[in-house]
């Protein structure tokens, strides 16, 4: 038996860099990425933008610049046909999109003696029919994150669906408290959790699924918009976030793309939840307190290459 | 489900100069309060003192989410606050925990009335979330004038600004009277015990009497 080392993340990693590289011209679904690397959908996208420095989005945007940036200096082909071929469908978007990773134009670019790489966190480049064999990991930086081992039991939740931007779940919360309320669910330490289903960096913003939860006990039973479901029991990896609902996302980034690949654990393939632990209406964003939890596969369970 | 147009009430907000949080005492005419409150006795932190945290926590929201649902003036629930005593003296820091006696506060608007906490109680029993939420009463705090100032620190530290604030009355020729009372600005289940902030404030009066050279005398 063995624990998952910071080198499997970077090996189970690497193969979706290559797989990268090799179909840069392909649309790439973040499902299959996340299949090529026994990552959980769920929670791959996370773990790919600590690691890396960038999203998926992005990466493949820099590599497809890089590889225009490339054909600029290699070759007399025309700017529109490498605009073409990096993706773009106008010469103008492509030459906005040109400018914003190398600072110049590409004709100016063709001119010039830069190089045609651009700054990345993992050092990986644009390569040509070569293999890549190593990226860097971007480390943790600032003060250290305080992560605990926490085992919870099943909880039984009564949910209301938010189906949306993450931005607007304050409005589903503004419907659902109101009916739990008068229906006596917030007495008791109830707790109150946000279960998101979906990234919201990666899925269309009015897709993004979100339940807002407030635990229940056996006797409650689903009525009109409320539902009720079981948040999985087991070992999570819990953080708290400090701050600002908004800036969640950097500590979801941190715990599964920093913290995550080097605590030897694995996570689970169901979804992380945060607790609240205020009372956004009464309490000044800056001192809004919310606990994330990323479920952990069981310690036995082992990744096999 | 009708919609209230009116803004949402923020007591906190509106009473601004009451919860003014210095870092040197002062004086604020703290003028008559609503409160939810429960009363009890025993360590801070200890279980009864977090099941009434609960209890008084659930009536605030049941009434408030129970008024929202039917379209009435919406407000913000208050933060956490509560007086504290002891009946061996007036020095509390002075009194074993367990006698400690307290009396937790959540600051309500005054149009709450007393049926719609009997009826937040109700609801909450009904649905199995403890007895102890029909111990909440509506409560009138008139504190009047008070000294009040931040303590940042340790609840076990408050004695030192509790000291700074009974010597600076002294100084204006005022005394402690009545309940100390407190105000939770910080969540104590993350926030380090160094970095909590908690705004202290006790009701003062004219100095009446003192214990001079020739015992108790009038000045």
């Amino acid at each position: 038996m063995r624990t998952a080392t910071l080198d499997d993340y970077k090996q189970r990693l690497l193969r979706v860099l290559v797989h990268i590289q090799e179909h840069l011209d392909e649309s790439l679904s973040l499902d299959e990425l996340a299949g090529l690397a026994c990552f959980s959908p769920f929670h791959f996208h996370r773990i790919f933008k600590g690691m890396v420095g960038e999203s998926v989005k992005e990466h493949v945007r820099r590599l497809r610049i890089e590889r225009a940036a490339t054909r600029l200096k290699l070759g007399a082909q025309p700017v529109v046909g490498i605009a073409l071929e990096a993706g773009y469908e106008s010469h103008e978007a492509f030459t906005r999109s040109f400018r914003s990773v190398f600072g110049v134009s590409p004709s100016r670019f063709r001119a010039s003696n830069r190089r045609a790489t651009a700054a990345a966190p993992s050092g990986l480049h644009f390569a040509d029919g070569a293999k890549i064999g190593h990226f860097k990991t971007v480390q943790p930086g600032g003060k250290k994150m305080e992560v605990t081992i926490v085992r919870r039991g099943p909880l039984r939740v009564a949910f209301m669906r938010h189906v949306g931007r993450y931005s607007t779940v304050g409005k589903t919360w503004d419907r659902f408290l109101p009916l739990a309320g008068k229906e006596g669910l917030l007495g008791g330490g109830a707790e109150f959790i946000g279960l998101c289903h979906d990234d919201p960096e990666v899925t269309p913003q009015h897709r993004v699924r979100y339940d807002a939860c407030v635990s229940v006990d056996e006797s409650f039973r689903p009525m009109g918009e409320i539902g009720v479901q079981v948040i999985a029991g087991g070992e999570y990896a819990m953080t708290t976030h400090f701050g600002p609902y908004d800036a969640l996302g950097r500590t979801y980034t941190r715990l599964l793309g920093q913290w995550l690949p080097r605590s030897g654990r694995q996570l689970r393939a169901c979804p992380c939840f945060e607790v609240y632990l205020n009372d956004p209406q009464s309490t000044d964003p800056k001192d809004l307190i919310t606990d994330i939890y990323a479920p952990l596969e069981a310690r036995l369970a082992i990744f096999a290459r | 489900m009708t919609k209230n147009t009116q803004p949402k009430i923020d007591l906190y907000k509106q009473h601004k100069n009451e919860y003014a949080a210095p870092k040197k005492p002062v004086l604020i005419d703290i003028k008559p309060a609503l409160y939810l409150a429960i009363e009890g006795q025993g360590e801070p932190g200890g279980e009864r003192f977090q099941t009434n945290i609960g209890a008084l926590y659930g009536a605030a929201f049941t009434i408030k989410m129970t008024r929202k649902f039917a379209g009435q003036q919406d407000y913000a629930v208050c933060k956490l606050e509560a007086q504290w005593w002891s009946d061996a003296g007036p020095d509390l820091s002075k009194a074993p925990k367990d006698q400690w006696r307290w009396n937790l506060l959540i600051r309500t608007p005054g149009f709450v009335t007393e049926e719609e906490l009997r009826k937040a109680a109700a609801v909450l029993v009904k649905r199995g979330k403890g007895r102890e939420v029909e111990q909440v009463r509506l409560d009138s705090l008139a504190e009047g004038t008070c000294a009040q100032m931040l303590h940042v620190g340790p609840y076990d530290q408050e004695c030192v600004t509790v000291a700074m604030m009974k010597e600076f009355a002294a100084t204006k020729q005022l005394e402690f009277h009545g309940r100390h009372h407190e105000i939770y600005l910080s969540d104590p289940r993350r926030v380090p015990p160094e970095r909590l902030k908690t705004l202290l404030r006790c009701p003062v009066r004219p100095q009446t009497a003192r214990i001079g050279p020739h015992g108790l005398g009038r000045h």
